[in-house]
């Protein structure tokens, strides 16, 4: 199973080759939901007036910057090298990990806390929802590397 | 100048009535999803308001139990700029005003 360990400024995340074609596989399946995800796409206001404005300001940058996450993930994980990351690096995994978890979470049609229950043990060890869960545990990890002080 | 630059330096010139309009405080509110990990909002807040541990924490159960949280009130352009970045961590940030 994949490590993920702090070393001095850097995040190592130690996969195995079949963890990173898994990793992989689960991006290829993901991304492509990830511009169509409603969470893709946030209001900052409740007033149409205010957030035309807002996104005329905001433009493409928040598009932009999912792309370059995803994409930051990705040519880690095509690498043969170690993946080392610096804190930057590794906040883009974790807003990339964080749409696909919320992209898979709306195609499973998830929409309420206390979904965890609604399956059975047998579910939530099978794919989709092991998907979701190994995307959880690679957060957790990086959320956990990078809190070291 | 990138989008979110813009935003805190577009007030320049405006005008004194639209200014102070736009300089009284703003109220940043964090939505709860039901699907982002709380460890990760806890991360997020630190990161991006510099809260401690305790702090964050609480503001992340808030937003957990009560649906939503006021992380942050400030001027409508440092307000702006807050929810962008929120945005972009993929948290759920709307404006509101004081």
């Amino acid at each position: 199973m994949a490590q993920i360990n702090r070393q001095g400024e850097l995040v190592y995340l130690r996969v195995s080759r079949g963890e990173r074609r898994a990793l992989l596989q689960i991006l290829d399946r993901l991304e492509p939901l990830v511009d169509h995800s409603h969470w893709a796409h946030p209001r900052a206001y409740l007033e149409d007036e205010d957030e035309q404005e807002f996104q005329r300001l905001v433009g493409t940058d928040l598009a932009d910057s999912r792309a370059a996450d995803l994409a930051q993930v990705r040519e880690a994980l095509e690498s043969d090298e170690r993946i080392l990351l610096s804190t930057d690096g590794a906040m883009a995994w974790l807003r990339a990990l964080n749409l696909l978890r919320l992209a898979l979470a709306e195609r499973l049609e998830i929409t309420a806390d206390g979904w965890e229950s609604q399956y059975t043990i047998q579910e939530h060890r099978r794919p989709p929802l092991a998907t979701l869960h190994l995307l959880s545990w690679v957060q957790e990890g990086l959320v956990e590397a990078l809190s070291v002080s | 100048m990138s989008a979110i630059n813009e935003l805190v330096v577009k007030e320049t010139g405006a005008g004194r009535k639209e200014s102070d309009r736009r300089d009284r405080p703003w109220r940043v509110v964090v939505w709860n999803d039901p699907v982002t990990l709380m460890s990760y909002v806890v991360f997020v807040l630190r990161r991006l308001f510099g809260y401690d541990v305790t702090t964050a924490t609480r503001l992340m159960l808030q937003i957990h139990n009560e649906g939503k949280a006021v992380v942050a009130t400030e001027p409508r352009e440092r307000a702006e700029v807050a929810v962008a970045q929120l945005h972009a961590h993929g948290l759920q940030a709307t404006l509101a005003r004081d």
